[in-house]
């Protein structure tokens, strides 16, 4: 790829990456601070029950325990992303929702002392008929989870395009499959962790994160504190998939027994309190109908998905919508109707997962290639006919800008010599391909759009402030090599302060795949302020014009006359002596349709830009055990120009393992309200040697309005590996999957199917 | 409570403390010895991000009890920075972009060593074998491989 920047598309060192390899990066678990206290949270053990009584006193009585608190110690303001959702208080005085869900808590001088404390505290329980089904709790009778939600339905998106009947009677083929998926776990290596301190009315938290600022926002509420009294300050995360973006039970806890003990606070969730007690990813079942032309062309789509979404709504209606979008913004859909369903069930708290909807996308992806099949067509075509376009609109009227689905998908099948594994599948093998697009960014009000500040110190080092915050993906040290390329000066000049809500300001966080498009974006336009400063003082010093300076390697410098320079820091010097130090703000707000609502108004831009990418499964199957492996994957990605493509390759082999080896191994196992698979033995996440030979590729694009023209990088790859796989069991057996994950047994049952046909 | 002395080399530094009989060797060099570089992500020996090389065996130290290592002589990442100077598996962990949200990755590096250790010339089947032991879930492990690959041939 050619390149006419200094450090922008180098694979450069992340600039984190240096206190991770000698064990010097600080994550929550790892703080102390003087006089802290170990907190500990009592759980309810049923799944559904009324709270009678919760009576702490004894607790409180054991030497050393410094603070007991329940939801009678809670304001009860409840939380939801929305003002229509708001439903979750975190602590209740009312009812318990779930097994694992917080009731009260201690702060104690050690943890021994802690435990010893919860088990003296007494709830009395009236323990109430519960529902674990989704569909069962829609019926009517079902026990009622939260009142003012009828038949448990959380959120009902519909929407409908066009003239989907109509145009189903006019296709010339149709098909309706229902597929099922588990919801996985997040199994983020690092705990939910929680550190809580509270001096002269500020209270200073610190947790893994993917956006202080709305963290803050919420806490503020609930806590009835003014918003800048709650400040989140820096820290490391150990990953974070869609699981960190919400206030946590845990946030509140530890504030008020941060509030209540005058002393530092921490809480630390074992492995299996972050799979029961964190955040879950939602079951799904999708019915998906689809009507085809003769040559290939998707007439209609009819959908019918419903989510398991446990005890509350968390980001309920975004998760009700974020399937459907991600596949309306790859294809072109003429007729379509999406009636989207998440429903409550007396399980744990759900939220957006980085591989949310895998039985949606799978499915229509599978169900794609037996049609073409029937048709005569290829994969490879029939995506490349229905695939978007750059300037089309999709569906809900968001337009495409920059592209790259067709290079994706002709790439990766090239690479893989697609057409002709897939023309001859043996019974062993098959090849599979799933194409989808995400959206950089989507409408979260004010808070969708992202401000930067910089400042140039006296001896030319710079100081650059965001909001942004880094969960492992590298956003970090993304926007320093982004402030790098702009002001000349190499990365380790640049000191970068960051996702710490009393000194940054307002950014999306890692959330909304915004991080790049947005985040690095208002970076980009701060420093580009800040350089056109010093620009103007060193063409006056240097004595030509400003369309001729050029900034590279700390200076100043002629670009006619590379010679003739003078160090960034004289001209930073010369700033202070005028009294205008070189100080410079950036935003940048994405063009989106701020009117468009996810239940009321589902149409309009959804984000400023989408990035592309495909994906191709090869697997083998063992005949006789069902067992897949998967000796190959390679994926093709548009991010648009990747700012590092050494981060971008990270992040789609981390996909690749997240959403593609996992749709083999990956699924939460439940017996009524209890998980059964809370740990890292019995979930299997999938080690080094479950991975197949990888090759990722960058297509060449760039988009007009991303920093140096990049979007979004990894997230798309997240989302279609499993569709890969799953195309690769259909091409190999002739059937569609039912159920994800395909473990043996289920890779059985569709061979028996197949069986079953001949 | 009744406590007992155990002592150890840790990072080349004889250290004599005491602790509580039950306690476990990862909760003293970071409770104690403020060594938090091992990360405790499971606490049950599944995903190996504790591990620490203890008389030249990577261990899970979520699974040693702190009494057990008495006599020891014990390697955390802290401890492999020699002179100032990164060890090769460092410097390749960074260069090959194989850390991500780091939290396994001082377990990666110390199970590593440990092998680089025993075998000077693994081969790739064999480098995946052994850090098959522990769980990533950030990197898809294809750059971690080659980190440990690239360091192997610096040694
Ligand atoms: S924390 Fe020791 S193996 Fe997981
Ligand atoms: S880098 Fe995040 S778990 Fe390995």
């Amino acid at each position: 790829m050619n390149n006419e920047f200094n450090i922008v598309g180098k694979r450069v060192v992340r600039s984190d990456s240096l206190a991770k390899v000698t064990g010097e990066a600080r994550y929550t678990a790892d703080l102390k601070f003087p006089n802290m206290l170990v907190a500990k949270v009592l759980r309810s053990p049923h799944p559904h029950a009324k709270i009678l009584k919760i009576d702490c006193s004894k607790a409180l009585k054991v030497p050393g325990v410094k603070a007991a608190v329940s939801g009678f110690d809670s304001y009860g303001v409840k939380w939801g992303v929305f003002r229509y959702t708001q439903d979750h208080a975190m602590l209740h005085t009312d009812k318990v929702r779930y097994i694992g869900e917080d009731v009260a808590a201690v702060a104690a001088v050690d943890e021994e002392t802690a435990l010893e404390a919860l088990s003296l505290i007494k709830v009395d329980y009236e323990p109430l008929p519960a529902v674990f089904d989704p569909f069962e709790s829609m019926k009517d009778g079902a026990p009622q989870i939260h009142s003012e939600y009828k038949n448990n339905v959380n959120i009902h998106i519909h929407i409908d395009v066009g003239e989907v009947d109509k145009a189903m009677e006019k296709a010339f083929l149709v098909r309706e499959d229902t597929f099922k998926a588990a919801g996985e776990a997040y199994a983020m290596m690092e705990p939910y962790a929680v550190v809580a301190l509270f001096k002269n009315g500020y209270l200073d938290l610190y947790m893994p994160n993917a956006g202080p600022h709305v963290r803050a926002k919420a806490l503020s509420n609930m806590l009835k504190l003014p918003l800048n009294r709650v400040r989140i300050r820096h820290i490391n995360s150990g990953g974070a998939f869609g699981g960190r973006s919400e206030v946590a039970p845990g946030d509140l806890v530890a504030s008020l027994l941060a509030i209540k003990s005058g002393q530092p606070v921490k809480l630390v969730l074992t492995r299996e309190e972050n799979a029961t007690a964190s955040r879950q990813v939602h079951d799904i079942v999708a019915t998906v109908k689809t009507g085809m032309k003769k040559d290939g062309t998707i007439l209609a789509k009819d959908y019918k998905v419903v989510y398991d979404g446990g005890a509350y709504s968390s980001t309920g209606p975004i998760a009700t919508s974020i399937p459907f979008y991600v596949y309306e913004e790859c294809y072109r859909f003429p007729n379509v109707r999406y009636n989207g369903y998440r429903v409550f069930t007396n399980k744990g708290i759900r939220g957006m997962y980085g591989c949310h909807g895998r039985a949606f996308l799978a499915g229509n992806e599978s169900q794609m290639d037996l049609m073409a099949k029937e048709l005569g067509l290829d994969p490879v075509d029939v995506r490349l006919k229905n695939g978007l376009k750059p300037g089309e609109v999709t569906a809900t009227k968001s337009k495409i800008t920059s592209c790259g689905l067709k290079e994706t998908i002709l790439e990766a099948s090239e690479k893989t010599n697609f057409r002709k594994k897939w023309a001859k599948p043996s019974k062993r093998k098959g090849i599979g391909m799933g194409c989808v697009a995400i959206m950089c960014g989507f409408p979260m009000g004010f808070r969708s759009g992202s401000s930067a500040y910089v400042k140039i110190n006296d001896d030319g080092q710079v100081t650059l402030v965001t909001g942004l915050v880094d969960n492992g993906q590298g956003n970090e040290s993304m926007v320093i090599q982004v402030a790098s390329e702009v002001l000349g000066v190499p990365m380790e000049d640049i000191n970068l302060v960051c996702a710490d809500t009393e000194v940054t300001n307002l950014d999306p966080g890692a959330y909304s795949q915004a991080a790049a498009f947005v985040g690095a974006n208002a970076v980009r336009v701060a420093c580009e302020n800040a350089r056109k400063r010093i620009v103007a003082i060193a063409a006056e010093k240097l004595g030509i014009k400003e369309t001729e300076v050029g900034l590279k390697d700390r200076a100043a410098h002629s670009i006619k006359h590379p010679d003739k320079k003078m160090p960034i820091s004289w001209v930073v010097r010369e700033a202070f002596f005028r009294g205008e130090p070189i100080v410079a703000t950036g935003s940048f707000f994405p063009h989106i349709d701020f009117e468009r609502e996810w239940v009321t108004r589902p149409w309009g831009q959804m984000a400023g830009t989408f990035s592309f990418g495909t994906s191709v499964a090869e697997i083998e199957i063992d005949q006789e055990t069902g067992k897949i492996k998967m000796p190959k994957f390679t994926s093709a990605h548009d991010c648009g120009r990747p700012i590092n493509p050494m981060a971008v390759e990270g992040q789609m082999e981390g996909s690749i393992q997240q959403a593609g080896v996992a749709a083999l191994t990956e699924g939460n196992l439940w017996d009524k309200g209890h998980l059964l698979n809370p740990n890292l033995l019995e979930y299997k996440v999938p080690l080094a040697c479950d991975m197949p030979e990888i090759d990722t590729i960058i297509v060449s694009s760039r988009d007009p309005a991303g920093p140096f023209g990049a979007k979004e990088g990894g997230l798309t790859i997240r989302m279609n590996a499993y569709s890969a796989v799953a195309c690769a069991l259909t091409n190999a057996t002739g059937e569609l999957f039912t159920e994800l994950p395909l473990t043996p047994d289920k890779v059985l049952t569709v061979l028996e199917r197949k069986k079953g046909v001949k | 409570m009744k406590m007992t002395r155990v002592s150890f080399e840790i990072n080349n530094e004889k250290v004599s403390l005491d602790v509580r009989p039950y306690e476990t060797l990862l909760e003293t060099l970071r409770e104690r010895l403020m060594l938090t570089g091992a990360k405790e992500a499971c606490g049950m020996g599944s995903c190996g991000a504790c591990t620490v090389v203890m008389n030249g065996i990577p261990v899970r130290s979520c699974l040693v009890l702190a009494p057990e290592a008495d006599g020891a002589v014990i390697t955390t990442v802290e401890g492999l920075r020699q002179d100032g100077k990164l060890h090769p598996l460092q410097q390749a962990f960074m260069e090959k972009g194989a850390v991500q949200c780091g939290f396994c990755t001082s377990g990666m590096i110390m199970t590593a060593k440990a092998l680089l250790e025993r075998n000077k010339k693994p081969t790739k089947k064999e480098i995946i074998k052994t850090m098959s032991s522990n769980i990533c879930r950030c990197t898809g492990y294809k750059k971690i491989i080659e980190a440990v690959e690239e360091a192997a041939k610096k040694i």
